[in-house]
């Protein structure tokens, strides 16, 4: 007897993402992370286009992770070019990066992923209930955007943070209302993580060995069949292996023939020492143990980040309150050159490559972006088909819902994970 | 009285313009409590996919076939249909490379445009449609919005090419109000005085035509607002 199981548009996700599964008796015939989403084309886009145009484009590939787009491409840029940034802008861009951390956290945790665990259908309909949860993952959400928009000048698609630097630095009456958010947000975070750990345990019907790879004071660290093997940015490739796939816009990854995670639980697997103190702690309150065998796990290390993030921005706003006031920088001169410069950065849902290869008058000739929704599309796949093998005894519906929550988990971000390839679902 | 019906929709895009929506972190829990929210796949699982829909909010450009059955079956369920932000307006970044704008396909009610809309232009015409009323919003362009905060012109101080004259206002001179060119995100100005804008870029040695090269990163070049 054969069965087919379709979900036709994800929930709860960004963009638009299906699932098909085909069985044939117990026999598992098709196994699909379908992807819908139009491809736009953006690295054909940027072709031809000058330095100062091209992180302003890139950061349209998702507005999640547009703070992540536009600070790897302006990475990307700067390494082509031989630029060094200064210490405080490395200090804002950072404070940035965390802003698009706890936005993207807050907002997977609060109002995609807790609905599955709580059985609400979303978050609103889980809010009726439970105001005080929604308005606590609102409050956390808007914190991260108080700070993408004091940094980077809007809280999706930033403005300010340009090649070499920022256009303008906040005022002192913005970094005291981020202070006072701020403290606010490490109170919330308490609360968070006390209610966050009390939602029932985190599902057990997808235990797997996985590959993991995240940044490692600058280098790529992969993960795979219990050793690690370092790589540098500029070979991201060997990491990746990109190939196309009949079925979906976006590319798949495998690394040494082998589907690999990144994303939160990747990094606290690979990397506890980013970590804060409120972190680390986060960790054992929330009994997260790595490595972990369970891509649910994920929901417990975006809480874990999302405790990190916000102590890190905490710290990073009173130092530049208490003695080390910004200061005005020259803008730094921009001399283009030829050549390739290549960024591997950790977006919130894991490894974002770009790079890049300029022309002597600072236009792109061609451009490369690979994105963690992408790197884990594979890995998604191979945990579906674990799914259904172990759960071929059930339902239809049980088990449709139980592929939607899996790849709910990975906090897949299907804009970011299309492609330059035009396949038969986008004609 | 029972509450308006509404549906929040995404075509090919950057899902930004829903995000919007739900950044609105301070007015999301009134703006839900004031409709019947129906469908909205990017926030919930429990969605009527088939039924009338007093409002319709479409964001994203039109890229796949899947994109344009989804837009003639939302706008056959919609009284009004609303186009949410620079790609569902204009086609937004991926024009260039083919993807259209709403309303090449079907009527449009009322264009929301911006990359992504502003928060308060979207709550604002949200609470006139919600009553009954019009919205309003600006035909001219960036530059007067500008001049409005007394900013420094980057173009005839800086000699660097802005889009602010030709770009529709409503983002308050966000860029140029730091120091940094407008790129033209939110599209045409329907009020732009183009003769003057020509006759001011030329005295200074920019042909229109690099200044619309720009736009175009947003825009399919000729589209009139």
């Amino acid at each position: 007897m054969t069965r087919t199981i379709t979900v036709d548009h994800l929930a709860r996700v960004e963009g638009h993402g299906g699932i098909t599964v085909q069985l044939d008796g117990d026999e598992i015939t098709l196994v699909r992370f379908d992807i819908f989403e139009g491809s736009r084309l953006i690295e054909t886009l940027v072709r031809g286009r000058r330095f100062e145009d091209v992180a302003g484009i890139v950061s349209r590939i998702c507005s999640i992770c547009s703070a992540s787009h536009a600070l790897t491409s302006l990475r990307a840029t700067e390494n082509a070019f031989g630029i060094q940034v200064s210490p405080q802008t490395e200090l804002l861009r950072e404070l940035m990066h965390c802003g698009e951390y706890i936005e993207s956290h807050a907002l997977h945790l609060f109002l995609l992923a807790t609905p599955d665990y709580l059985n609400y259908p979303s978050a609103i309909a889980m809010g009726a209930d439970r105001p005080e949860l929604l308005k606590l993952g609102l409050r956390l959400k808007k914190l991260g955007n108080s700070i993408q928009e004091t940094i980077g000048g809007r809280a999706i698609h930033p403005v300010n943070a340009v090649p070499g630097g920022f256009a303008a630095l906040p005022s002192v009456d913005q970094w005291i209302a981020l202070r006072r958010d701020l403290q606010q947000g490490v109170a919330d975070v308490e609360t968070a993580l006390e209610t966050l750990s009390a939602v029932p345990p985190l599902t057990e019907f997808c235990r797997a060995d996985m590959a993991f790879a995240a940044m490692r004071d600058g280098q790529i660290v992969v993960r795979s069949n219990g050793t690690e093997e370092t790589i540098a940015p500029a070979d991201y490739r060997s990491l990746t292996n990109e190939r196309e796939v009949p079925f979906s816009n976006a590319k798949h990854s495998l690394y040494r023939g082998r589907p690999f995670t990144v994303g939160a639980l990747a990094r606290v697997t690979l990397n506890p020492a980013g970590l804060s103190d409120n972190g680390v702690r986060a960790m054992q309150q929330l009994g997260l143990s790595v490595p972990s065998d369970n891509p649910f796990d994920t929901f417990k290390a975006q809480a874990v980040e999302l405790a990190s993030s916000v102590e890190c921005a905490s710290v990073a706003v009173q130092r530049v309150l208490a003695d080390e006031a910004l200061k005005q920088e020259p803008r730094v001169t921009i001399r283009p050159r030829s050549g390739v410069g290549t960024a591997v950065t950790e977006a919130p849902r894991g490894l974002l490559v770009h790079s890049y290869t300029y022309d002597a008058d600072g236009c792109i000739t061609s451009a490369d972006m690979i994105t963690p929704t992408a790197m884990n599309a594979a890995s998604i796949e191979s945990h579906f088909r674990s799914i259904v093998m172990a759960g071929a005894g059930d339902g239809t519906d049980v088990l449709t819902k139980k592929l939607e929550m899996l790849a709910r988990a990975y906090d897949p971000c299907i804009s970011c994970s299309v492609h330059l390839v035009q396949t038969r679902n986008a004609v | 009285m029972s509450k308006p019906t509404v549906g929040i929709f995404g075509l090919t895009g950057c899902a930004g313009d829903q995000l919007v929506i739900l950044d609105c972190e301070d007015q999301l829990l009134d703006v839900l409590a004031a409709v019947d929210l129906r469908d909205f796949v990017m926030a919930s699982s429990d969605n009527d996919g088939t039924c009338d829909l007093d409002l319709a909010l479409v964001e994203g450009a039109v890229v796949t076939k899947k994109d344009e059955l989804a837009l003639r079956r939302i706008r056959a369920r919609a009284r009004t249909l609303v186009a949410l932000g620079t790609c569902a307006v204009w086609g937004g970044i991926a024009a260039a490379s083919g993807a259209a704008a709403l309303r090449e396909l079907v009527k449009v009610d009322l264009n929301i445009t911006g990359c992504p809309i502003e928060k308060e232009q979207f709550l604002s015409a949200l609470c006139h449609l919600l009553n009954g009323n019009p919205p309003v919003a600006p035909d001219y362009p960036v530059c007067t919005e500008c001049k409005m905060r007394e900013n420094n012109c980057l173009f005839l101080e800086k000699g660097e090419i802005c889009c602010g004259p030709l770009t529709a206002a409503g983002c308050d001179a966000r860029c140029p109000q730091i120091g940094v060119p407008c790129v033209g995100c939110r599209g045409p100005a329907s009020d732009a005085n183009l003769a003057s804008a020509r006759a001011v870029f030329s005295e200074n040695g920019v042909s229109l035509e690099a200044v619309s090269r720009k736009l175009s990163t947003f825009v399919r070049a000729g589209a009139r607002p």
